[in-house]
């Protein structure tokens, strides 16, 4: 028979990492933003928590505070944006970022929620994420993308192009830039309400190309 | 309320659950977790009533069973014929399925619609003014030319079905030579018909038969003057109306400017004739038992049923029908009704009974999915009940393979957070609150911006052909609808339609519903339930692609959509919010980390999403899960009836004074109204020259 082990006086609370917004291609040495997410699980107040972010190798490549802000349609998510150095070397890198940190020296947190009550003085556990750093070299050529619908000719503004992993939407003319490195892609241009446009492509040199969009036909209910 | 399976109470702690359970009564949600338990049992279960004891509380000549697009013609058709008919009908409203339908109704065979449109004419009342849509040549045919159409053995659709090979012939012959006279028999009962565009699923290949139904926008409702008021007619994405559960659409390319179309034309101009003429109505009445001499020989004499009366689960208020004249207003428990000379069956079928419908295809034995129209119709709506009651009086039954010959009997509509995604009712019909919510209606592109996920948290299909389907030999079909001719070019009954070359060529059915519906590790003997099946999202997906998410599309508390800031609180959300997740979706979150890896790749290869659409990071809070629901729409396979409607015993004997008609009887292929409005025709005529007992 199991004997009961005595239940510690404090846990800590568990807490979750997000990161968002992190651009899909990054040209080697440039500097880029991304967004981090914390959250107690108890839903705490999170103001000015310190959390670190760490490259492939686990080194430490830059650190973070969360805002006062509680993110918008969440229930307790507190955000930071960071900057930070894209990797010399080209291709997909996974970082990570860790937090709350108290090896900042921030020490334990403390929730100032007062919604679950219970949390003054409780630590919060170190919880962490991973996310894709994609590090391309500078884009040689220019794809212009001009997007119209099929029925009426009229340009599509809003339009998303794709050329993994360069993105780009269209303007007010339907027009939009994409600027790649040579190679073969495949060209995805998509607006709701229509069919996503597909085209393979070869890009050696600046190049145009037309995207004419049909619309998403309704589906008839009988 | 219905109880979890396959042991899961013992998984969640007690407190847990309670709270789940009154969160639940709470919201309603109730209302449609019952309808799963109520269809798969009481029907027609209990003992034979000995005929000699029964106190007969009413009499007519006909007694209809269910008021829907089988039972209100064939009840106004017995009515023309000087019969007294009483209808009884489960629900609270008349219509059935048929009221939240498109209102197309394809017959054909020279009908008298297909002539008015070969002459250019217009219709008696001058609504009709728009262009003829289909050729001369397109709409020119006989009845003998419908009759080879529909019993075509050579075509084959683009998922391999021949949706015209296994039906009835007799049934059909009788089909092809009443389709003239039910064509005129519904324009004289206040149905007005736009022009003929195309033909409805499985319709036939060679010509266009298929026409909606509509009402004029005018300042008030008015059926004998052919209008309907705006408010009744809907409001497109704010409201639906009593009158018409969905909103009813835009009619001017088939009628002129300010004609509104759909099924609620066709029923309510159909339900007012019946009560116009005196056809007698006990609503809040379910059949359940049709009572025979003996039990396996003798003329059908009358049937026994219960009262079913519906509630609004936020008010208590029972609901009642839009119209009164003709109602009678009985509550006892139980009552048995007489017919002097026959019992027309039109209850419907059998696509909310995952006992019956689990037949065909086990993984439909899952009580989460429902019928089309389930909040419209409620927990006993196409619940088998006409079908069992024949079968307990020895009725044999006809196309049983049907269900698998028609594209849309089960399939995913793409309607995100919604356990009824056929229909789009919005509030404004009393069966709004059963729902909750009207769904995220989403084409098959949008799927590029999720993931979609079983009861475990894993994929299983590439999410761009989670909801495609493919099927269609109808006209004017071609080769993207497995024909090797499209429209006017198609030969009847030619050997290389069916050709191996042909199949080969045309075949393209994705088959993601059967991956759906397949077993996974959440699924538990006896009856490896698959479970509900989630779409995964993020805030950027609902920015990038303009989903509306607020209510009424979705709802905050019906369990059929779920917010949370990491996807750890999103699966847990989802397993203490929604009735029919029994699992932990023990693998959501590590699914979207490596969904995202795939989406910084631009590949997938588990599924091959990459080189169809671009893929996007799952990341963005908040996080959201909806629903996607398969439905069973409508089912094919039922009672066996002769081409007088008769229902035809084991014996291949008509059972006296039986008719059938619609989703309760089987070997017909054909999708929709048409079918059921021309059975429900050729039923009341006969049913009124049956002899007086």
């Amino acid at each position: 028979m199991e004997t009961s082990t005595p239940t510690a006086a404090v846990t800590s609370h568990a807490t979750s990492v997000v990161v968002w917004d992190v651009p899909s291609a990054i040209v080697a040495g440039e500097r880029f933003r991304i967004t981090v997410g914390i959250k107690c699980s108890d839903e705490c107040h999170l103001p000015n928590t310190d959390f670190g972010i760490y490259d492939d190798e686990g080194a430490q490549v830059a650190t973070g505070t969360l805002s006062d802000e509680r993110w918008p349609g969440t229930t307790g998510l507190y955000v930071a944006e960071v900057e930070l150095d894209a990797p010399a070397g080209e291709g997909l890198h996974i970082w990570s970022v860790k937090g709350p940190s108290t090896a900042l020296g921030a020490g334990p947190l403390t929730g100032l929620g007062t919604d679950s009550g219970s949390d003054t003085g409780i630590p919060h556990a170190e919880g962490s994420t991973r996310f894709g750093v994609r590090v391309v070299s500078p884009p040689e050529c220019l794809v212009r993308v001009e997007a119209v619908d099929q029925i009426t000719q009229t340009p599509i503004s809003g339009a998303r192009v794709v050329m993994h992993p360069y993105k780009a939407v269209s303007d007010e003319r339907g027009v939009a830039e994409v600027r790649v490195a040579k190679g073969a892609y495949t060209l995805f241009v998509s607006q709701t309400g229509y069919l996503t446009f597909r085209l393979p492509v070869e890009v050696d040199a600046d190049m145009t190309a037309r995207a004419e969009l049909s619309p998403e036909p309704v589906p008839e209910r009988n | 309320m219905a109880k979890k399976r396959d042991g899961e109470n013992e998984r969640k702690p007690q407190a847990e659950k309670a709270v789940s359970r009154r969160d639940f009564v709470k919201t309603g949600a109730a209302a449609g977790v019952g309808a799963a338990v109520l269809s798969t049992s009481g029907t027609a279960l209990a003992q034979v009533s000995p005929v000699e004891a029964i106190q007969w509380h009413y009499e007519a000549d006909i007694v209809v069973i269910g008021g829907g697009c089988t039972g209100l013609p064939a009840a106004i058709r017995a009515r023309d014929l000087g019969a007294s008919v009483i209808v009884v009908d489960q629900n609270f409203d008349l219509g059935g399925k048929m009221l939240h339908s498109g209102g197309w109704v394809s017959l054909g065979g020279g009908d008298p619609l297909q002539k008015r449109d070969i002459a250019g004419e217009g219709d008696r009342e001058g609504f009709v003014t728009a262009p003829r849509l289909q050729s001369v040549a397109e709409l020119s045919e006989d009845p003998d030319f419908l009759f080879r159409d529909h019993t075509d053995w050579s075509v084959m659709d683009a998922a391999a079905q021949a949706p015209y090979r296994y039906n009835e012939r007799d049934l059909h012959r009788a089909y092809a030579d009443n389709c003239y006279a039910t064509r005129e028999f519904l324009m004289a009962n206040y149905v007005r018909f736009g022009r003929i565009t195309g033909t409805h699923g499985n319709g036939g290949m060679s010509r266009a038969r298929r026409a909606t139904t509509f009402l004029m926008e005018g300042s008030t409702t008015d059926i004998k003057k052919g209008t309907v008021s705006r408010r009744d007619a809907g409001v497109a994405r704010v409201s639906s109306s009593h009158f018409a559960p969905r909103v009813m659409a835009d009619g001017a390319k088939v009628a002129s400017a300010g004609a509104r179309t759909n099924g609620a034309a066709l029923s309510r101009g159909l339900e007012f004739s019946a009560r116009e003429k005196g056809v007698r109505f006990l609503l809040n009445r379910h059949m359940d038992e049709i009572i025979r001499e003996q039990q396996f020989s003798g003329r059908v004499v009358g049937i026994r049923a219960s009262y079913s009366p519906r509630f609004d689960p936020q008010t208590g208020a029972q609901l009642e029908s839009l119209w009164q004249n003709g109602n009678v207003d009985d509550r006892t428990e139980t009552i048995f009704i007489r017919a002097r000379k026959a019992i027309v069956i039109g209850a419907g079928g059998h696509g909310a009974n995952p006992q019956f419908r689990s037949m065909f295809y086990p993984a439909w034995r899952e009580p989460a999915f429902v019928s089309s129209g389930w909040a419209l119709l409620g927990p006993r709506g196409q619940d088998a009940s006409g079908i069992i009651a024949g079968m307990r009086i020895g009725a044999n039954l006809a196309g049983m393979q049907q269900n698998l010959g028609y594209d849309s009997t089960f399939h995913f509509p793409g309607v995100l957070a919604t356990r009824d995604p056929y229909t789009d009712m919005l509030p404004g019909h009393p069966t709004f609150s059963m729902r909750g919510s009207t769904g995220i209606a989403l084409g098959s592109d949008s799927f590029q911006h999720l993931i979609v996920v079983n009861q475990v948290g894993k994929r299983f299909f590439n999410e761009l052909l989670v909801t495609r389907r493919q099927g269609g030999a109808w006209f004017p079909a071609g080769p993207e609808k497995g024909q090797p001719k499209r429209g006017l070019e198609h030969v009847q009954l030619d050997w290389r339609n069916a050709s191996v070359e042909n199949i080969r060529a045309t075949y393209a059915e994705p088959n993601s519903i059967h991956a759906a519906l397949a077993m996974n590790e959440g699924s538990k003997a006896p009856d490896f339930l698959s479970g509900p099946i989630w779409a995964i999202f993020d805030r950027a997906a609902v920015e990038r692609d303009k989903w509306n998410i607020d209510p009424p599309f979705t709802s905050p508390t019906n369990g059929f959509f779920f917010s949370a800031d990491t996807i750890a609180e999103l699966a847990a959300k989802i397993l203490a919010g929604h009735e029919f997740q029994r699992v932990p979706l023990t693998y959501l979150a590590d699914t979207v980390a490596r969904w995202n890896t795939y989406a910084d790749k631009g590949s997938d290869p588990e599924f091959g999403r990459g080189s169809d659409a671009p893929m996007y990071r799952i990341e963005k809070p908040p996080f959201y899960a909806a629903t996607l629901y398969p439905v069973w729409h409508d089912s094919y396979g039922g009672l066996r009836i002769n081409g007088r409607a008769q229902v035809i015993d084991m014996q291949g004997e008509p059972i006296p004074g039986l008719y059938a008609g619609g989703e309760a009887s089987g070997g017909g292929q054909q999708h929709g109204l048409g079918r059921a409005l021309v059975h429900g025709y050729i039923a009341g005529t006969n049913a009124a020259a049956e002899p007086t007992t």
